[in-house]
């Protein structure tokens, strides 16, 4: 049951700070960042090229495509990239 | 900003139709919830938080489609939230976390932080300046004259004006508590 005790009321505010906005902002993106990554490694599938640029330069490649390759995403392409 | 939040179950159904600015604003409404679970029940490093994050959202995005009760998301993210903790801590330590932590307590966390969740969302109704002021004080930790100069209001008058927006927000929490509650009275 909710409280409705002022003091507690702060205590209960206090009890959630605020994210990092970096971290935030990375959630959100991540339905526009798959859709660019699916885009992307579809067209690698097809073109030897790209997918060789991906294997060599991931970041840049990832870059030139307007996607931002941070940790996570990078992650997220190397694990996709070593999967069958 | 216009019109009532919606409901998580609504949300839920907007994310699941593909509609990005309601997984926005269901990142914006359970990213605290999610980081507190990590930071405070786990105190785990910034570093392992935001990858831990990071993946909780990410597997939210995955499984919604497969969400059996809309509504339930929060619980479930929560039950996510910890066992992706507990699986950092697994890799971190290599042994087994479990036996550290005390699932009471963690139980008690998380029903304080369901608690902290729902006076969020009676601070997102009463609008702002009180919402923010609220955050700004209590959860952000800003002093009165930060406050005074951020919002362009005489640091003298910030305390009465806490004192007065925590009114309106106990009042907030009562309405929703009356609602809830209809045979009282």
């Amino acid at each position: 049951m909710a409280t409705t005790d002022i003091e507690e009321l702060g205590r209960l505010i206090a009890a959630l700070p605020p994210t990092p906005e970096g971290w935030v902002r990375a959630a959100q993106e991540l339905p526009q960042v798959r859709r660019g990554l699916d885009d992307l490694l579809a067209r690698a599938e097809a073109d030897t090229a790209l997918r060789e640029r991906l294997l060599a330069d991931l970041e840049s490649t990832l870059a030139d495509a307007g996607i931002e390759p941070t940790r996570h995403v990078l992650a997220d392409v190397r694990e996709r990239l070593r999967s069958p | 900003m216009g019109g009532p939040e919606p409901t998580d179950a609504a949300l839920v159904a907007r994310c699941r139709a593909g509609d990005d600015s309601a997984w926005a604003q269901l990142v914006e409404r359970f990213s605290r919830y999610v980081f507190a679970i990590c930071s405070q029940g786990f105190r785990l490093s910034r570093h392992d938080a935001e990858d831990v994050f990071q993946d909780v959202f990410a597997r939210a995005y995955e499984h919604l489609p497969k969400l059996r009760n809309d509504d339930a998301i929060r619980p479930w993210l929560a039950q996510l939230t910890r066992r992706l903790c507990i699986d950092r801590l697994r890799d971190l330590t290599r042994e087994a976390p479990a036996d550290e932590l005390d699932p009471d307590a963690m139980d008690e966390l998380i029903e304080n932080l369901d608690e902290a969740l729902t006076v969020r969302e009676a601070l997102a109704r009463i609008g702002e300046p009180c919402g923010d002021m609220l955050d700004r004080f209590f959860a952000r930790d800003q002093s009165y004259r930060t406050i005074g100069e951020e919002l362009d209001l005489p640091a003298g008058t910030i305390a009465s004006r806490i004192s007065r927006c925590l009114e309106k927000l106990k009042g907030a929490m009562e309405d929703s508590e009356a609602l809830v509650s209809p045979e009282v009275g």
